[in-house]
């Protein structure tokens, strides 16, 4: 590897170096309590699926150009230099691991092995050796966010379009737009994936509570979470806080999208309006009686797998379970303890890599498979596109014989006229 | 051999606590001086108070008891031991009246607490060399094992040698003397380098010496950010 790109790589590991950071380098003993809490471990116990062979991957770059070992005794902490036999392995670590924090419910100290594969990921970035499609999603999401006027005539045609399947779904009082955009002062700004499954059920719904909304111009997911890109994740991030801010909005509401939402409501500091989880905005519509569901809708069990991104690391777990308390009185707990559910085995923009991932996600994930499985229900509910999908693929690769639903979905095919 | 002897004894312990003392500093102003993330790193369910539930976390690892409750006893009877042990040398460096408390002979402990130290060292090496641990653990996690452990042994057998075997050479008096006037700065040496057993405290104080200076640099840090990283957890 040549000086230049290496001194390039080194200066992007120093960016992430932020004092939890330093922290989460330093302070692991490698006592392997992390070992069982991957599902990628626990499906195929190798070692190099347990978080902390992952996270020494880069901690032993780290080792031996930030710390003292390095310049010194190198071999005592198997150091290893920044040059090319190491991206496989940076590649291997981080895609592999799917960023859903389980092993920091295990680890004593609290290591963040997704914060550590994010360094990964980002010198991955720099020796453009990224996953090429991630990091082209997200360039179409930020030439989206730059040119809003050349898409925008497009955008609108596709959501009337949308518009007799909302209003099939919930007949709403005359005068009104069943999708509105582009209001100004709404109490919610509803940022959807692009797909009409994630506008009819939730724009029926936002109808039935009679709620003052809009539709963003710009789809939740953040390409730039998944590849590592910290600037990219912000400019994608950014187009939706600015378009909250022109709107003055007092909510930011994200559809169901784990990724999207844990970036706006943890990782993008103080903002000047409420971020909610479309799940949370359901839950309050039904404690406040704005929506009333039909229980003998679904007469099957119900089971509900927590999205990672949204139950463990966005702290959305009572929501949903208030929700399926109103949908069936046959609903199934997953996990004992939905802190410790097991990852779908699609995260990180594994799932957002398709065919080239398939292998490996239905692999990793057999324990997901097994857990589901147990549940016996007839449904399997959640509310995150990628868990959404992974869980189908499962389905599908394990014949579990389920009905993998959106939890919106369910809520808006059970609305009480 | 009298040159070696003071030299473990007397500037070897001055150099290592001033390295153990500057190292520690010198990480954690290094960490603090890095930019904080303005990002929320936590855990959910929350519970309150946090400050409280991550010195709980801390402390009593809870996560080890819930996933591997045999790492979790030695973990504990180690750590819990080596409080022990630092108590049983700030009683001899001077007299401490509250931790006589519990009436007893110095070590507290009637010798088990260095037995049970070693024992659990032991475990923790030899669990190292069993997949997948072994394939995480790299030498210096061998390394410092086996120099804590060597500290302990030598350590313990002054204890053990007093209290099981009736040795009186080397007595509680005689340490006091020497690890005393190490902390006034008037190094005496002349009581724990006369007995058959004093190359036991020399091997004690080399190893514990090494370990000193090794503490701030290794992952025996998580002493001090075992805190701050259960705090981010628990938000």
């Amino acid at each position: 590897m040549e000086k230049r790109i290496r001194e390039e790589l080194l200066a992007l590991f120093k960016s992430k170096l932020s004092r939890p950071m330093e922290m989460y380098l330093e302070t692991c003993a490698r006592c392997g309590i992390c070992t069982e809490a991957c599902h990628a471990y626990a499906s195929m116990p190798l070692p190099k699926y347990t978080p902390a062979y992952r996270a020494e991957v880069v901690r032993r770059i780290y080792k031996n150009y930030f710390r003292w070992q390095g310049k010194t005794v190198p071999k005592a902490g198997e150091c290893k230099k920044l040059d090319e036999t190491i991206i496989d392995e940076l590649k291997e670590a981080a895609y592999s691991c799917t960023g859903c924090r389980r092993c920091m419910v295990y680890c004593p100290f609290g290591i963040d092995t997704q914060q550590i594969m994010s360094i990964a990921k980002l010198l991955l970035v720099g020796a453009h050796a990224e996953p090429e499609l991630l990091s082209l999603l997200a360039d179409v999401s930020i030439s989206k966010g730059e040119s809003i006027d050349s898409f925008k005539e497009g955008f609108l045609e596709g959501v009337k379009n949308l518009e007799e399947e909302v209003v099939e779904k919930w007949r709403h009082e005359a005068g009104r737009t069943p999708i509105p955009t582009e209001v100004v002062g709404a109490e919610i700004l509803y940022v959807a994936l692009a797909g009409a499954h994630s506008i009819i059920p939730a724009a029926a719904i936002f109808n039935a509570a009679k709620e003052n909304w809009t539709l963003s111009f710009f789809e939740a997911v953040n390409f730039g979470a998944f590849v590592g890109d910290p600037t990219k994740t912000k400019i994608i991030m950014d187009r939706i806080i600015n378009e909250a801010k022109r709107l003055k909005v007092k909510e930011v509401c994200i559809c169901e999208c784990g990724t999207a939402f844990r970036v706006m409501s943890q990782l993008s500091g103080s903002r000047p309006f409420k971020v909610s989880s479309i799940t949370e905005v359901h839950s309050r519509y039904l404690k406040e009686g704005r929506i009333r569901l039909d229980k003998s809708k679904f007469n099957v069990p119900i089971t509900y797998h927590d999205p990672c991104q949204i139950a463990r690391n966005g702290g959305v777990i009572d929501e949903p379970r208030y929700i399926l308390s109103h949908l069936t009185d046959n609903f199934i707990e997953m996990s004992q303890d939905p802190k410790y559910n097991w990852c779908c085995g699609g995260g990180g923009g594994l799932v957002a890599l398709g065919e080239e991932t398939l292998d490996f996600r239905m692999k990793s994930a057999k324990v997901k498979a097994e857990q589901i499985s147990k549940t016996g229900a007839a449904i399997l509910a959640t509310a995150c596109e990628n868990c959404h999908t992974q869980l189908s693929n499962l389905n599908e690769h394990y014949k579990l014989g389920m009905n993998v639903q959106f939890l919106s979905s369910l809520v808006s095919d059970a609305l009480a006229k | 051999m009298n040159t070696v002897y003071f030299f473990i004894l007397v500037p070897m312990v001055y150099i290592a606590f001033a390295v153990f003392i500057i190292g520690m500093a010198a990480q954690v102003i290094r960490v603090l001086k890095k930019p904080k993330l303005n990002a929320s790193l936590r855990i959910y369910p929350e519970e309150k108070p946090r400050w409280f539930w991550s010195i709980f976390d801390s402390i009593l690892l809870p996560t080890v008891w819930r996933h591997n409750k045999a790492l979790w006893f030695f973990l504990i009877a180690f750590h819990a031991s080596f409080i022990l042990v630092f108590l049983g040398h700030l009683e001899l460096i001077t007299e401490m009246k509250w931790i006589q408390l519990i009436k007893h002979e110095i070590f507290l402990g009637k010798g088990f607490v260095g037995l049970i130290m070693s024992i659990a060292l032991l475990f923790f090496l030899f669990r190292r060399f069993i997949s997948p641990t072994k394939e995480l653990s790299v030498p210096e996690d061998y390394f410092l094992l086996v120099l804590l452990f060597l500290t302990v042994v030598f350590g313990s057998e002054m204890d053990w040698a007093r209290r099981w075997y009736d040795y009186g050479e080397m007595s509680v008096d005689a340490y006091r003397s020497y690890l005393s006037s190490i902390f006034l700065l008037s190094p005496k040496i002349a009581d724990v380098t006369t007995s058959g057993h004093s190359f036991m405290l020399v091997l004690h104080v080399f190893f514990a010496n090494l370990f000193l200076m090794f503490f701030p640099f290794s992952h025996l840090i998580h002493s001090i950010f075992a805190f701050s990283l259960n705090k981010i957890r628990r938000g």
